[in-house]
């Protein structure tokens, strides 16, 4: 079988399984070996007859080889081939032939100066190495001899004899043109050793039907189609793919890449975490970016002069400088909690609590103060409420710390509700993210008691913090106007949550303005979300 | 958080008894110090800021013997009578001070070095950099009584300070040893300065700046005085509380004495304050709030174990709260002292049944919707942060007017504004990505802050969309085809009303109107402002109002 056969293009045909359809060429292929005789032809005939370069056809053969249709064998053979010499000789004749014609014109005897002079070869068109060949020969033919430095010719017989000769050896070297030999006899030896002619090995191939094509074609099982690269509408329209023949498409070539317009990979992560709050019974709730110092810090029972207040750990606004409350009881309240815990059965702080510092304007350092807010409006009742959204404190921007991040907060109000609820809630949210068991211990925040810490297992990090909890703080809630129920609350950075998920170590790339970054990313995917 | 260094045979020694890494495991975290690491007998922990009075070994030891059942019930501290008196004629902006004696004491190096980190751990946080609150420990043995807490002029007086060799002023101390400058804003520009000076004249510190050298407490002293000066009386007996129960613990046993301070308006104050507090606690709160049932029996031992004392009177237990217990401001305090010693690990959680279904926010949801549209329209999702800087608010998009939201101490010249539009960010982005090839669709939906006066905190809080188109063959068409697309899939009818906008080429921008409102704005980008950013290919881009959007898609 001859190497490299291809696999077999594909035809659409339904009738495909009885008929075998053939591009065109294969198809002339079978037709012309058909009406060869025998059913075998040489592949230089084959090709001569289709009008193409056999070099050209060895694909197709391989391919009608490999279906069955054709069996292919092979034949040494020897060509000649007349060297650039043997052609000058065949055409002006040999050198003896021509010298021998001039001196028959010259006379019975010449001195070998005057055949040697220039004169004399410029009119026989000879060089000196061809008269001293020509000589030669006709010495050994014995149309000549050489006497005393001159030539003398044989008798005119002799010479009309010897002429005759050496015509036929010419015209057996014009024979021996393109010839194919089947053996090397003494002539082509001769002219081999003058260097006249060159002989080479030459592989002859020989195509020929199998009976299996036979048997096909005297069915008429065998027809022509085209061989096509794709689909066109005029294939289709035409029906012409029903005879067309569809080349089999190479999978191991590499494809461009190209990347989808997508949503950003952060952005798309928080909106499943929503998902999830929400299948929770938690209801997603927003508040202010600009906040009073009032509602991020006063509310929360969280002292004024309390670290976190700091111009260190909160961003202060030069524009616009300063809030309101309209609520003055509310403002009332929060006073008294602060400065003698009011009716809460707290011992307060004991200090001035000043207004002035309450109603300075910041940029949100905990999205708790959107909780303050909705326990203010809804006040006591059963609800669940989160909020995801961003907190702002003063940090340099660097690959573990940024001025701004995601917090995701909730609270659980109700009368029953308790701080293992709390602990149920952080379990159950951290199932759904995939995160695995959540190990607690006691913490410390100004706003909850208990309070509570939850940490995560990390592939990488070990135990990391992610869940900081508690229960509100009745200094917390009875200002808001809720005093017979608890509230857990908890708000989580999820930024460091995201960078676990999202496999980015830098929490700068949360926020990559490098879209050659962004849509390398895998699309997140949160598995309890698809249960 | 401060961090907290103790060793291991020191905390052996105040505990009474060997302590095994597991049991340091599992009861230092149990107090809420959570172990940053332990080398060689050094044990390293992070302490929370409401129990100053776990800030060095003194007070652990006495919180672990509770926990371990080796002393239960409240510290019982030896208190003797009154055994001098201190008058207070400070300056006016550090007027109070008071003081504590405590005798019996078996001080070596590492309780000395507790001691004093003590103190500097309180200055740190407690005391909020000395500003408010300040300690000083002096050997009793250097010192006559009656000590006077005076206010002096800067000139007037010199002494040798702690760690030097040489005598200076007041005003030399503040520029020429390290703590005088650290700590010299708390008393320059008054004319006179608070000083602690006995009966004979030796100065016994410059509070709240540094003592002297001569009082100095050392491995031999055997009884000290204590001071605490500060600018609210009330903090300034907290903190002593805490200091002189911590020394006591290095009593053998420990014999404290009060003093009593007089005030210039002939008010006296007796310090230190060591009595317990009373709380009446209700054994139903830890039910109630922890969710754990728990006998009265059981809490009460519980509260023993946190080293309160606790007897049941009718239905409710009588709480004696220790005097350095600092964080025990109600009820709730103590309820979670039952649940850590209860064991935080023991508590177990307990689902609760949703009683309403959750929901996202509405906002949410359209900026969903939003999102679908331009990825189907080809556009990627960038998320800026919101802060971002007038020099990339206004001026490079050509507003020379407009004020926008700006912080008072930005931490990079970068990010000193909260963004009140997108485009601006949107262009930052775009600038960096412009070899990505063309065209570039880019989009963002995210909040900006507007000032507004109507609002309590002069500001709202907008949520947008904005999208951009960068290749060379950019125009008006191309946005228009896109803000067609979007109302289109919104079934929202609009106009384009022509307008005029600094950032935009004239005649090549326009108003998105939706019922006679202006929900946006559109149009080819200034060739100046895209200088500015860098860009030079023509660029067209949009911004709306998703709040807008969302009241006229669900009215």
């Amino acid at each position: 079988m001859l190497a490299g056969a291809p696999d077999a293009p594909i035809s659409l045909d339904p009738k495909g399984t009885e008929n075998l359809l053939l591009p065109e060429r294969q198809f002339r292929i079978i037709e012309v070996l058909s009406k060869a005789d025998k059913k075998v032809l040489e592949v230089n005939e084959l090709s001569r007859q289709l009008g193409t370069d056999p070099s050209a056809l060895m694909r197709d053969l391989a391919e009608l080889e490999a279906k069955g249709l054709i069996r292919t064998s092979k034949r040494y053979i020897i060509k000649a081939k007349l060297t650039e010499e043997g052609e000058k000789f065949v055409k002006k004749g040999f050198p003896e032939e021509r010298l021998l014609k001039k001196l028959l014109e010259v006379g019975e005897e010449v001195p070998l100066s005057t055949i040697f002079s220039q004169s004399f070869r410029e009119r026989a068109e000879l060089s000196t190495d061809e008269v001293k060949i020509a000589i030669n020969h006709l010495i050994r033919l014995r149309a000549i001899r050489i006497e005393r430095g001159s030539v003398k010719l044989a008798s005119k017989e002799e010479i009309e004899g010897i002429l005759a000769r050496i015509r036929s050896e010419r015209e057996g070297l014009r024979k021996l043109r393109d010839a194919t030999l089947s053996q090397v006899d003494d002539t082509v030896q001769f002219f081999r050793r003058r260097k006249l002619i060159e002989l080479r090995e030459k592989t002859i191939l020989e195509v020929g039907l199998t009976d299996k094509a036979l048997e096909m074609l005297e069915r008429g099982q065998i027809r022509s189609g085209i061989v096509v690269t794709r689909l066109t509408p005029e294939l289709i329209v035409s029906g012409k793919w029903r005879s067309a023949i569809f080349k089999k498409f190479d999978l191991r070539v590499d494809v461009p890449t190209v990347y989808p317009s997508r949503k950003h990979p952060y952005m798309e992560l928080l909106d499943d975490i929503r998902e999830i709050l929400a299948s929770m019974g938690f209801e997603e709730v927003k508040g202010p970016h600009v906040e009073l110092e009032f509602w991020n810090f006063d509310s929360l029972f969280q002292a004024q002069d309390h670290p976190a207040r700091e111009i260190h750990d909160t961003f202060y606004l030069k524009f616009p400088k300063r809030g309101s409350v309209s609520d003055k009881d509310l403002l009332e309240r929060v006073k008294r909690t602060h400065e003698n815990g009011w009716i809460t059965g707290s011992k307060g702080w004991g200090y001035k609590w000043s207004p002035e510092k309450a109603l300075k304007l910041i940029l949100r350092t905990q999205t708790t103060a959107v909780s303050m807010r909705v326990i203010y409006e809804r006040g006591e009742g059963e609800y669940r409420c989160f909020s995801l959204d961003r907190v702002f404190r003063p940090e340099t921007l660097d690959p573990t710390h940024s001025m701004e991040f995601y917090q995701l907060e909730g609270i659980i109000v109700g009368r029953r509700v308790t701080f293992r609820n709390l602990l149920w809630f952080f379990n159950e949210f951290a199932k759904k993210l995939g995160l695995g068991w959540v190990k607690i211990k006691p913490a410390y925040f100004p706003f909850t008691e208990p309070s509570v810490e939850g940490f995560i297992k990390h592939p990488k990090l070990g135990w990391i913090e992610v869940f900081p909890g508690g229960m509100f703080r009745p200094e917390v809630l009875y200002p808001l106007g809720v005093k017979n129920c608890n509230v857990a609350a908890w708000g989580i950075g999820i930024d460091r949550i995201a960078m676990a998920m999202l496999e980015i170590d830098d929490i700068r790339d949360l926020f990559s303005q490098r879209i050659d970054f962004l849509r390398e990313k895998p699309v997140p995917i949160i598995r309890s979300l698809w249960r | 958080m401060p961090v907290i260094q103790v060793n291991w045979r020191d905390l052996e020694k105040l505990v009474g008894k060997s302590l095994s890494e597991e049991e340091i495991s599992q009861y230092l975290p149990a107090l809420k110090c959570e172990i940053e690491g332990i080398v060689g007998d050094e044990i390293e922990y992070e302490a929370t800021h409401d129990r100053p009075d776990l800030f060095s070994a003194e007070g652990l030891a006495r919180a672990l013997k509770g926990l371990l059942e080796l002393e239960v019930g409240l510290r019982k501290f030896n208190v003797k009578g009154i055994s001098t008196e201190l008058p207070a004629r400070g300056p006016a902006y550090r007027p109070y001070v008071l003081g504590a004696i405590v005798r019996g004491l078996d001080l070596d190096e590492e309780a000395l070095k507790q001691i004093m980190n003590l103190q500097e751990k309180l200055h740190t946080t407690y005391c909020r950099d000395r500003r408010k609150v300040s300690i000083g420990l002096y050997d009793l043995s250097t010192v006559k009584f009656p000590i006077k807490y005076i206010a002096v002029k800067p000139e007037e007086i010199s002494f040798v300070p702690l760690g030097e060799t040489e005598p200076m002023t007041l005003n030399e101390i503040l520029s020429r040893t390290e703590k005088g400058r650290m700590y010299a804003h708390l008393v320059r520009g008054h004319d006179k300065y608070p000083l602690l000076i006995d009966s004979e004249g030796t100065v016994l510190s410059f509070p709240p700046i540094i003592n002297s050298e001569d009082t100095k407490v050392t491995e031999n002293t055997r009884e000290v005085f204590i001071d605490v000066t500060g600018v609210d009386l009330n903090a300034v007996m907290n903190v002593l509380k805490v200091i002189v129960t911590s020394v006591a613990e290095r009593g053998k046993p420990e014999v404290i004495e009060l003093v009593k301070v007089t005030f210039e308006d002939g008010r006296e104050v007796v310090s230190p304050d060591l009595s317990a507090q009373e709380m009446l606690f209700d054994p139903n709160l830890v039910e109630r709030l922890v969710g754990i049932k728990l006998g009265i029996d059981d809490i009460r031992s519980l509260l023993r174990r946190m080293r309160h004392e606790a007897e049941p009177v009718n239905d409710v237990l009588k709480v004696q709260v220790a005097p350095y217990r600092l964080d025990i401001l109600h009820q709730v305090d103590l309820a979670e002292d039952v649940a850590m010693a209860y064991g935080y690990e023991n508590i177990g959680p307990e689902p609760i049944p949703t009683s309403h279904p959750g929901s996202v926010h509405p906002i949410e949801k359209i900026s969903r919707k939003l999102r679908d549209i331009l990825i189907g329209l080809g556009f990627f999702e960038v998320s800026n942060y919101m802060m971002s800087n007038p020099d990339v608010l206004v001026t490079r998009m050509r507003l020379k007017e407009q004020r926008v939201i700006e912080v008072e101490n930005p931490k990079m010249e970068k990010y000193t504004a909260v963004r009140n539009w997108l485009i601006p960010g949107l262009l930052e982005t775009a600038s960096l990505n412009l070899k990505l090839g063309y065209p570039l669709k880019l989009f963002e939906i995210g909040d900006v802050v507007i000032v507004d006066e109507r609002e309590e905190n002069k500001t709202r809080t907008e949520r947008h969309l904005a999208c951009l188109i960068i290749s060379p063959e950019e125009t008006l068409t191309n946005i228009l085809v896109v803000i067609k697309a979007i109302m289109k899939a919104l079934n929202v009818a609009y106009t384009l009303r022509e307008s005029e906008h600094p950032s935009f080429i004239p005649g090549r921008t326009a108003s998105i109107i939706v019922d006679n409102n202006s929900i946006g704005i559109l149009g080819e980008i200034h060739p100046e402002v895209l200088m500015a950013f860098e860009i030079n290919l023509p660029t067209v881009c949009l911004e709306i109002n998703v709040n807008d959007l969302l009241r006229i898609i669900s009215y």
